[in-house]
This record gives C-alpha cells, structure tokens and sequence, in this order.
C-alpha cells in the first residue's frame, strides 16, 4: 500500500502559500518545510518494557528560509495557526530583525552568498510500505518482541537480559517556495537485538539489527537476528585482548559500512569544504583508494532509512559515486554550499528536525562488491583477523584519521579461522592508507540503517552504511 | 494547549499520567571565520503526555508515551491519550510508586535575555587573540530561554525556567603550508567569556603541538594522565554504574556500603549529584520526571552510597528519594599536579572520541594530540589509540586535589590511569 501523505500538511498549505507570499514582499526568497511526522516505538526486556510514539524524527513542525542582502536566514515554530499567516509573518520578521540588530551592533559581516533558484518543480510521492506505525496492532508487537526476548534468553545460559527493540517513523514534508511544490510520505523501520552476558564479572553486550524502507512488517526479520547474537555473545565472553600492531584485516559488511562512512563519507561533506575543514576538497581527480574501492552515496543508492525522494531543501535524492575505482571524484552537498562552491546540489542537505539547521549530511554510503568469495579472502591472510560488529566511529576530514570501534576479530593464521576471537578492538589510521590496501572485495553486499549519524559532536540523523567483506590492511589496538 | 490535555486526561480515567511542557525560544548564529554563514530564531513547544495503567489485580504497571502536536485538534488529543491508554494495558512492568510533591522546590527562573547572552558569545569571539598561524576556523552559537513545566496526576505542577548556551568552535594552526584543525564544543548557561577565551587559546596551542608532533612512537601498556574534558567519561562511566538501572539489570556489581574496588593503590573516589553548579546548562530543581534533586552523594572514599536513577528502577531497588541527577561534582584526588605529572607518562589532550562503554567498562580513543613525558623530555605525538579496561584502571587511579568545570561537570583537573594499552602510530 501507499503510505498515504499527511492530511495535517495538506490542510495548511494554502495558509503556508500565503506565508510564504507575504514575507516575499520583504524576502528575495523564501522556503518553507513543513513536517508530520508519526512513530512507533517498541522495546521488550525480561526486565522492563515500553511503548512510545516517539521516535527521533518524530515531529510537526515549520522551519522558514528567508534570503535578504546576501544573507540567509531561518525561523522555525510549531504552532502555526493556518488562520492567520499575517501574525507569523509579523512574528518571523520582528525575531529575525531583532538579531539583525544585535549583529549590526557588533559589527558583524554576512558571508555574502547568492540567491537559491527557485524552479517550477512539483512533486507528490507516496512510497510503498506495508503496516504504518500509526496503523500497527500494538499489542501484537509487543507480544512478538516479548517472545523473542524470551527465545533470546535461552539461547545463552550467560545472558542477562535479551532486550528487543522495534521502531517505525512515517515521514510526511512538504518543501513549498513561491514556484515549488514537493510531498513526500516514506515509511523506515528498524529493529534490533540487544543481548547483555556475563560470565564471572565479564559483561559483554551483543547487538545485531535489521532496518529497510518499510513499514512494521520489518518487525517479523528481528527474530533472524537472535541465534547469530548468541553466539557472538558467546564468542565475546571467550575472547582475549588483541597484540596491538598491524594486520592483513577482513571487514564484514557491517564494518565496511562503517569505514565508508567515517572514511569518505564525512570526509566530502561539501558544506567542510566551504569552511576548508575538509581535505577531500584539494584531493578531487586524484587516487585516494586502491582499483577495488568505489562507493557511492546517496538517497537513491540504497532501499533503507533515508530513502526520501527530495531532501529538507528541495533538492531532489540523488546518487553519487564519490570515489571510482580509486579516485575521489565528488562529494555530497546541500543547497548553500552548492551556491558557494559553484557546482550542484545533490540531495544531501538534511535536518536534525525542523528546528536544526540543515547541513550537507550523509544517506546511504556503500562500498561497491567484487568478485572474490569470502573463503578465498580467508584463504589469502597469513596473519590477521576477520573483523565483526562494530560499536562506534569517528571521522577526522581535516587530517584523513579514522577510529572505528569493532566488536570483535576472528583470527586467520595461514588462511585459515583459528577459532580464537579477540575483543573489543580499535582500529585506526590513514584513511588512504587504509583504503589503498584494498585488496580483495566480495559479491555479497548489506546496508545497515540501524544507526544514527552525528556533525561533530551534534545533529543526529539517520543514516545507512554498508558495503561487501574487504580484504584491506589496517593498524588494530 | 496544556489545560486542553490535562483535562481530557483527567476524564479519561485512566491510573495515572503525567504531562511535560517544554518552551524553547531560541536564538542561533553560524560563523564562517567571523562571518555570519546564517542566522536563525526558534520558538517551539514540546508537549509530551505518559499514561500509566494499573492491572486490576495490582500486579502489573504499564506505561505509553507520546508527544502532542500543540496545533493538534481536540479530536487528535482526544485521540492520543485514547491510544496511550490502550497501549499502556500492553506493558507489564513491576508496579512502582510514581513521584509525588517534594514540597522543596525551588522558585521559577527568570527570562534570559536572548540578545544580551548571543552578544556576550559574538563579542567574546571577535575578541580572541588570532596571529597569522593560529585562527578560528567557524563557530555556531545557540542560546534559548527554556521554561520547563511538570504536571502529574500525583499533584506535582512545577515550572522552571533558565538560560541554556552552547558554543561549538573549529580552530586552525598552520604551518609551512600543512594545517591543523581543533574541535571543541561547549555548554553552558550563559556565556562565561573568560573561561572560553582561555581554552580557545588553548586549543590552538595544541594546534600548535600537534603541527610539530611525530607519530606515537609507544606500544604497551603505560600510565596515562588525562588533563582535558576527556576526563568527564572516565567519572560518567562510575556514574553510570550507580545507576539503579544498571543495578537491577545486574550490569553493574557494585552494591551500597561496599568498596568498589578490593584493592586500593590509588586515590578513593568520591562523586556527588549536585543541584546547582557555576553557570552550569542543567541547574535543575526537579528531574524529568518530577523527583526533587538534592545534593546527594553517590560514592564516599570509593564506596557506594547511593544509586540513583529513574523512578521505574529506583523502586526496583527500593529507593524513595533517588532522582535522575544532572549536575556531578568529583573529588577525592589526593596528589598535587606536579606529583601526577612526575615520572614516565603519556598525556592525552586531544582524542578523535574518548570512550568509555559503561556496560563493558572498555575503553577507546583514537590519540590526535598527545605529550610523551619522560623525565624533563615532553615529546607531542599524534596517531594511534588507547584500549583497556576501567574496571582494571579502578585501584590505581589518581586524581588531583585540583578541580575544573566542564559544562555539568567539575572534576579533578588531572586524572592519571595506570597500565593503559597505547597501540603507537610509527612505522
């Protein structure tokens, strides 16, 4: 079925048209998005339980962009009265006037940039999902989760507790401008789980998830998940420390994803090109990877939890191959810096929320597969380890460093799994160090949306990341 | 919007719900170099409604949750606490005793001055001594005025309001063409113009080692001295195991009136949740769920005195006066700063993301800045990470008498781990 678009949103769009004509009597240009969002939220523990609409994009809310003298401006609220435009329009005015005098009087200059293009565009799409968050038997949900957290716990006699996590979010936004009409409803869910051991005062956690541009059918995948986490959780409580040093390393796809996305994902945000905080921008044309790495990125290169058809901009999803066959070719980019930089948008510019400022942001970055079999890239490592899970990561596009936290790593001594597991592992280094050391790239490929991606230390949003096993060479601790 | 929700929730007869109001007017500011990339202005309402269910036997307490659209019509109001009352029949949970009035609360806050808190902030960077090696990169600055209101079933209605800062800032060093980029981020309440002058400042001195540093020439295991606000995991990851949550779930082993370590060799930590610090952003009388917040001491000379946390776990474990703490105060160091910084050690002042996993007690940390220090040799590094675990580094700990305020937080302002794993970045 359609995930049908939010009525809420059609009912205030003429009174949003006519917000928007108002203030382009003072404004050379003026945007609106406009979201309604709804969610479900379901998470079953042996000890606590809960249920909740909220999830992290859950939101109904209007965040104006108004253009002036070079200068661009934004006010958000939620509490519009589609009865009276005019008060908003008086109200936006005297906030953002009131900061002009502020800035006026500390002597501050805007960083002068020219007017966004305004097209005729309209566009009216309603994906395809099963069961809406909205519309889910509840309580068959949470009698689904609570069985499987009972499944879970009998998979692991170290188990402490096997929590189950299930969440869907029906996005609805409307970008309008005075020649633009866009609506979009998508429907992503997620599911996840979470096993705590211990076994003589060693606590280890095991985590593994699902996630798909889909409605609450995704739920009925979580339980596909639990044997594999019990034997992690089991190979995490036998492991040892790792001989910190340098290794031939297998990535699973999992991890991939996670150095596609701390790698060169962050690394050719454009908007850090803007600022010189990115040293992807003096890179562009040359070898940043071996022949074996290409990725892509991008709202169109993956059917998981940021598929949206335009971003919180305007700007149609696209798909970008970001690096090919080796050589950094271009970075993802929202509106403004797109303007500044001279080249096009592609559909990146996305928000925390409606309140949040949008930035040049991430979708779905995946590494491209090869050819070669997962027994074949064992089959080629002497000394090293078949990395798995991971737990977090960190970029640093300034300096091409990278910090991935992995779960846990397999040893391969002379081609073959010795049974030993080590845990938890970090692994760092040169970004193309470590990509140009790609050596082998399987056929099999994942995406992973159970995640949440920051800016710094700030502006979460969803994401997905993934890629094929690579055969690469990296520093672990 | 309010009064429309509390009274169908009072008609609905359900057990017992619970309604948070949160009003946000916010002013905001992005710099690039110290032009204005944009400026941005918020007004927003956050209403969020629990409902709670009692099973009619008494064995079961269940709870649902959502937020409500303060444009929502009756019939979406109507409508969503019909939802939550349904839902919450769902979920068995363990009864517990839901907060009632503390009767101690303190007053409401007065409005904070938007204009005058965003002037202090640009000012203060205008005024940040830049030469032509050393300079600021960007800055975003957001500062709201929150008023913040808790109604209960249970007869709680409070209101405060405050003053709530952050500055973000990027920093650069350069030199002989290669550059250096410093990150930090800070929160506050308003702007203290000082303290953020001096660590700016700072920052782009570790710019400057960090142009002039080799990779981290160390592997193995050695003592590492934490002198920044990295240090602030290292006292979350105590916090976090007084949770009561991490209590019940039994991920923490730590129990009331025990050591949490057998054997001592270093200082003894004590940790305090605090109602008010200096200027802190969660100077809060009342916790998310209406608990008063007291000064209350969590761990006393490295023994546990009291866990803390939300009502659900809280009652688990049997405690009636627990809260969900905002501000923490450490001490217990007993070494002066030239006796931490004696000996052979690597200080750290600069991770890509300093990480302590709270459940696992592991810790990870890519090193951007570091100083080998050996005797009167101080030697910047960069590269390479540090791996362990805190549960190891517990009985071997030493703190500074020392203290510095980071955001929420004071603590001793150097903390010195021993036998940490340095995996080194040479060739």
């Amino acid at each position: 079925m359609k995930a049908a678009f939010s009525p809420y949103l059609l009912e205030v769009r003429p009174a949003l048209r006519e917000l928007i004509r108002l203030l382009r009597r003072d404004y050379d240009y003026v945007s609106v998005l406009a979201s309604d969002t709804a969610g479900l939220s379901v998470c079953i523990s042996q000890r606590a339980k809960s249920v909740s609409g909220q999830t992290i994009a859950v939101e109904r809310g209007v965040v104006v962009r108004v253009y002036k003298n070079g200068q661009y401006a934004e006010y958000a609220f939620n509490d519009f009265d589609p009865r009276d435009p005019a008060a908003k329009a008086r109200e936006l005015r005297g906030a953002l006037e009131a900061q002009l005098a502020l800035l006026k009087a500390a002597g501050v200059k805007p960083y002068e940039t020219p007017v966004l293009p305004d097209e005729p565009q309209t566009l009216f799409v309603e994906k395809e999902a099963g069961t809406l968050p909205e519309d889910a038997d509840v309580q068959a949900v949470v009698e689904k989760l609570g069985a499987l957290s009972d499944r879970g716990m009998s998979l692991n006699e170290n188990a402490l507790d096997c929590m189950i996590n299930a969440e869907s979010t029906h996005v609805c936004k409307m970008f309008l401008t005075e020649k633009r009409d866009l609506c979009q409803s998508y429907v992503y869910s997620v599911g996840a789980v979470l096993m705590i051991l211990n076994r003589e005062g060693n606590t280890q956690v095991a985590y593994d998830s699902v996630s798909g541009l889909c409605g609450t059918e995704l739920f009925d995948r979580i339980g596909d998940k639990l044997e594999a986490v019990a034997a992690l959780g089991a190979d995490l409580l036998g492991a040892g420390r790792i001989e910190p040093g340098e290794y031939e390393i297998i990535t699973s796809p999992e991890v991939s994803g996670l150095i596609a996305h701390e790698a060169f994902g962050h690394g050719v945000e454009m908007d850090m090109f803007v600022k010189n905080r990115a040293l992807g921008a003096d890179y562009l044309g040359q070898r940043v990877g071996s022949e074996l790495c290409t990725m892509h990125e991008g709202a169109l290169c993956a059917e998981d939890v940021s598929a949206y058809a335009f971003d919180d901009e305007g700007t149609l999803a696209g798909d970008v191959t970001e690096i090919d066959r080796g050589i950094l070719k271009t970075g993802v980019c929202d509106a403004l810096s797109a303007l500044r930089l001279g080249v096009r948008p592609t559909g990146n510019g996305k928000r925390e929320n409606f309140e949040h400022k949008a930035y040049a942001r991430m979708t779905h970055t995946m590494f491209d597969s090869g050819e070669d079999s997962l027994e074949d890239m064992i089959a080629s490592v002497r000394d090293g380890f078949l990395l798995e899970g991971i737990e977090s990561g960190m970029e640093d596009p300034k300096h091409w460093g990278i910090q991935c936290i992995v779960k846990l790593g397999r040893e391969i001594k002379d081609g073959k799994l010795t049974g030993r597991t080590v845990a938890p592992i970090i692994m760092t280094g040169y970004v193309p160090e470590l990509l140009g050391s790609i050596s082998m790239a399987s056929p099999h490929r994942e995406s992973f949306g159970s995640g949440y991606c920051g800016k710094g230390h700030k502006e979460l949003v969803k994401v997905a990341d993934g890629g094929p096993y690579l055969k690469m060479k990296a520093r672990l601790g | 919007m309010l009064e429309k929700i509390t009274g169908i929730l009072k008609a609905s007869g359900v057990y017992a719900w619970e309604v948070s109001d949160v009003k946000k007017q916010g002013w905001e500011f992005y710099f690039i170099r110290h032009a204005l990339d944009q400026h941005r202005a918020k007004n927003v309402e956050h209403i969020n409604v629990k409902v709670y269910q009692l099973t009619d036997d008494g064995q079961s307490l269940g709870f649902a949750s959502a937020e409500l659209a303060p444009t929502a019509t009756d019939a979406e109001a109507e409508k969503l606490v019909n939802d939550l009352a349904y839902r919450a029949t769902l979920v068995k949970n363990r009864p517990y005793a839901l907060n009632v009035p503390a009767g101690e609360m303190p007053g409401t806050g007065a409005p904070s001055d938007l204009a005058a808190i965003s002037g202090d902030f640009i000012r203060t960077m205008a005024e940040l001594r830049e030469t032509e090696s050393e300079d600021v990169n960007s800055y975003e600055i957001f500062v709201s005025d929150v008023t913040r209101r808790l109604v209960t079933s249970t007869g709680i209605d409070e209101t405060e309001r405050y003053p709530s800062s952050m500055i973000e800032v990027v920093v650069n060093a350069r030199r002989d063409g290669h550059e250096i980029e410093v990150y930090r981020s800070y929160k506050s309440g308003t702007c203290d113009a000082q303290a953020l002058k001096r660590d700016l400042e700072r920052a782009m001195q570790y710019g400057r080692d960090r142009l002039r540093a080799v990779p981290t020439p160390l592997t193995g295991q050695f003592d590492v001295l934490f002198s920044g606000s990295d240090a602030c995991q290292i006292y979350r990851f105590f916090v976090a195991r007084m949770d009561a949550q991490m209590v019940f779930r039994k991920i923490s082993p730590w129990a009331i009136g025990e050591a949490i370590c057998e054997d001592f060799q270093g200082d003894r930590v004590t940790i305090a949740a605090l109602r008010e610090l200096d200027n802190s952003p969660a100077n809060h009388g009342f916790d998310p769920e209406g608990a008063l917040i007291r000064d209350t001491v969590l761990l006393e000379d490295g023994v546990a005195k009291h866990f803390l946390g939300s009502r659900m776990f809280a009652g688990y474990l049997g405690l009636t006066d627990a809260f969900l703490p905002s501000n923490i105060a450490v001490s217990g160091g007993t070494h002066s700063e030239e006796e931490l910084r004696a000996g052979q050690y690597l200080e750290v002042v600069e991770f890509s993301d300093f990480h302590i996993a709270p459940m696992t007690g592991d810790i990870f940390g890519e090193i951007r800045l570091g100083f080998w220090h050996d005797g009167d040799k101080c030697i910047p590094v960069s590269g390479g990470s540090l791996s362990g675990s805190m549960d190891d580094c517990i009985g071997s700990m030493r703190m500074s008498r020392s203290q510095t305020q980071y955001d929420s937080m004071r603590i001793p302002s150097l903390t010195r781990l021993k036998g940490v794993t340095v995996t080194g970045a040479e060739k």
